[in-house]
């Protein structure tokens, strides 16, 4: 009698088992030829970049350089111009990122927790600014930059006291600082779409007992709701730093002198060139690891940092959904 | 005192707006006019001034020009367009497949993520180009090198040159250097489905599990519809961040008119053809996918 009972429900657990087992070695497999993909273009970056030139022509050096130099971020350091144009990545694009999120949190909290008139046809403002590429924006914009003028007002008050106070602000921060400070920066759209999902999730039951405390609609928002979306935040801060970092096609037209490091990268040949002079052609590619390094080692670190915690978070914002 | 008169439907109408009212201050600064300007700017021949610009009405001259006279534009946005038709596709399947491998409980779960996760902090940027530039350059050996310096690369032109057969070099590049490109692109869309696989509620699994359905079924049956809004993101992300991508030759082109040579009409009219052509795909995509599969699941 116990054996009848007993097999037809080990060889039920044996099937359970053995699709169990099939399925994580496919998706072991699977994450570890992805994966590999993905760090081989890393570590290549790193093995080129402190590879000496002599190596680079060397068919025995595959992956572990023979001598490890620092020769190539020496002259990496030199082309980019390495600490200006941080600096100018710091303070204008880093800045603006972080600006960004705070700013898109007050318009998506409006969206998500109260109604007025016209709360559609603004949503497809968003909706827009999401789809409608910055190139379309950033080429009307770099001409009114050189000309400054806020809603209007400079331009009249110039013309009824006759000195032209318009200011220029091409090559200046402020043309990414203004714009993230209103909510409507590099990517602004998204990041708005995503606060606007994460307070529609959010429980309103926190905010009532603020208001019957007495806080007003600002109040209850600063010490309510900021503090819970510790999650939203991260991820949105996460994306708006990248995506500055990365900026390129803004930063060419409105930056002359003062650009960040995305745009000296693209100048990059000729500046090697300059640095180690026209005639030593062989091992560029070690220098130009050594930029590409360069740049993303700020980005990684705060990577590093962050990671768990944007991966715990990616799990719990909802930014869609 | 005024306050307390306000009903309160008044006043959450009142603060609402109020949340939106600096945005919107932005939006039209920011956004509404120099987007309309673009469109102004397309139609005109536009001439930077000491205290501003000028424009002159021209009609379609800007557009005739970027469809007939300039050489390279229609082939620039051809090959975009085709980048488009067979990368898209790819990046959104690789992407769920591997936001549904990264997403149920395994060993080594965290360190897989954080792998996967690097390529959303660099992909789509300038030093992208780079790395790959250098990649499929080191197996070319010094030749490659020296134009490689001179910021001048075309390997295909080059091994033309080399003698081999163009349709050949095509392929070879075709093939090895999209592997790397496109899982490299996965980045953010594998964050968003994730995200959106997260919100599917556990009890359809457990429900689907008691009647006996295969993972597979699973998958079809439920995560692909509960997708349905997450994928229509995920497409529209990837197509943006197409035409936003360091390397989009079309932009390249229009910039390269603006910049030194401050041509502002025929730049802004190729960007706009371009914008507009790619906006009625995504549409036309999007009301495909909702009358075949949106509606379907829901």
């Amino acid at each position: 009698m116990k054996k009848t009972e007993k097999t037809p429900i080990s060889t039920y657990q044996l099937k359970l088992k053995t699709t169990a087992i099939a399925g994580s070695l496919v998706r072991y497999l699977f994450l570890c030829a992805v994966g590999y993909v993905i760090f081989l273009q890393l570590f290549y970056v790193i093995s080129y970049s402190f590879r000496s030139v002599a190596d680079v022509s060397d068919p025995s050096v595959v992956w572990i350089p023979k001598h490890f130099t620092l020769d190539a971020f020496k002259v990496a350091w030199e082309a980019l111009e390495y600490p200006v144009h941080l600096w100018n990545t710091i303070s204008v694009q880093v800045f603006s990122g972080l600006l960004e999120v705070a700013a898109c949190a007050l318009p998506a909290y409006g969206f998500a927790r109260f109604k007025f008139k016209g709360k559609n046809l603004l949503f497809v403002i968003v909706l827009l600014m999401i789809l409608i590429p910055p190139q379309m924006i950033a080429v009307s914009m770099s001409l009114n930059y050189a000309h400054f003028d806020f809603l209007g007002i400079l331009g009249l008050i110039g013309k009824i006291t006759g000195t032209d106070i318009r200011p220029n602000l091409m090559d200046t921060g402020f043309v990414f600082w203004l714009p993230s400070l209103f909510g409507v920066g590099l990517r602004a759209g998204l990041f708005i779409f995503i606060y606007r999902q994460f307070f529609n999730g959010m429980p309103k039951e926190l905010e009532e007992a603020a208001a019957i405390d007495g806080a007003n609609a600002l109040q209850t928002f600063v010490r309510v709701v900021v503090p819970s979306s510790g999650v939203a935040v991260l991820t949105v801060a996460i994306f708006s730093m990248v995506w500055h970092w990365n900026e390129y096609y803004q930063s060419i037209l409105f930056f002359t002198d003062n650009f960040p490091l995305a745009v000296s990268l693209k100048g990059l040949f000729t500046a090697i060139g300059n640095v180690i002079g026209r005639g030593t052609v062989e091992g560029t590619i070690t220098y130009q690891m050594a930029c590409a390094a360069l740049f993303i080692a700020p980005v990684l670190l705060m990577y590093v940092i962050l990671q768990r915690k944007f991966i715990a978070s990616i799990d719990r914002v909802g930014i869609v959904g | 005192m005024k306050k307390k008169n306000l009903s309160i439907e008044r006043r959450n109408s009142r603060n609402g707006f109020l949340f939106v009212l600096p945005w919107l201050l932005g939006v039209v600064m920011f956004f509404l006019v120099p987007l309309v300007q673009s469109v102004v700017f397309s139609f005109s021949k536009v001439t930077p001034t000491t205290s501003g610009f000028d424009m002159s009405f021209v009609g379609l001259e800007n557009y005739k020009y970027a469809l007939y006279e300039s050489p390279e534009y229609v082939n620039h946005f051809l090959e975009c367009l085709s980048d488009f038709g067979y990368k898209i596709p790819i990046i959104l399947i690789l992407s769920l497949i591997l936001a549904v491998m990264l997403n149920g409980k395994f060993k080594g779960r965290t360190f897989f993520r954080s792998l996967f996760f690097v390529p959303v902090i660099i992909a789509g940027s300038v030093v992208m180009t780079i790395i790959d530039a250098g990649a499929s350059v080191e197996e070319l050996g010094e030749v490659a090198q020296s134009a490689y310096l001179d910021g001048l690369i075309n390997f295909e032109k080059l091994f033309t040159q080399l003698g081999l057969p163009a349709e050949a070099t095509t392929l070879i590049f075709g093939y090895v250097d999209q592997i790397f490109d496109l899982v490299w692109q996965c980045g953010v869309q594998t964050v968003l489905f994730i995200s959106g696989l997260q919100a599917i509620p556990e009890q359809l699994y457990e429900v689907s599990k008691v009647e006996g359905a295969t993972k597979w079924e699973e998958f079809w049956y439920i995560t692909v519809p509960m997708l349905g809004h997450t994928i229509v993101l995920v497409l529209v992300f990837t197509i943006i961040e197409f035409c936003v991508r360091a390397d989009n030759p079309v932009i390249e082109q229009a910039y390269s008119l603006l910049i030194g040579n401050q041509v502002y009409g025929k730049s802004t009219a190729m960007l706009w053809i371009f914008f507009v052509v790619i906006a009625a795909i995504t549409g036309a995509i999007f009301l495909v996918f909702k009358k075949l599969c949106l509606d379907r699941w829901s």
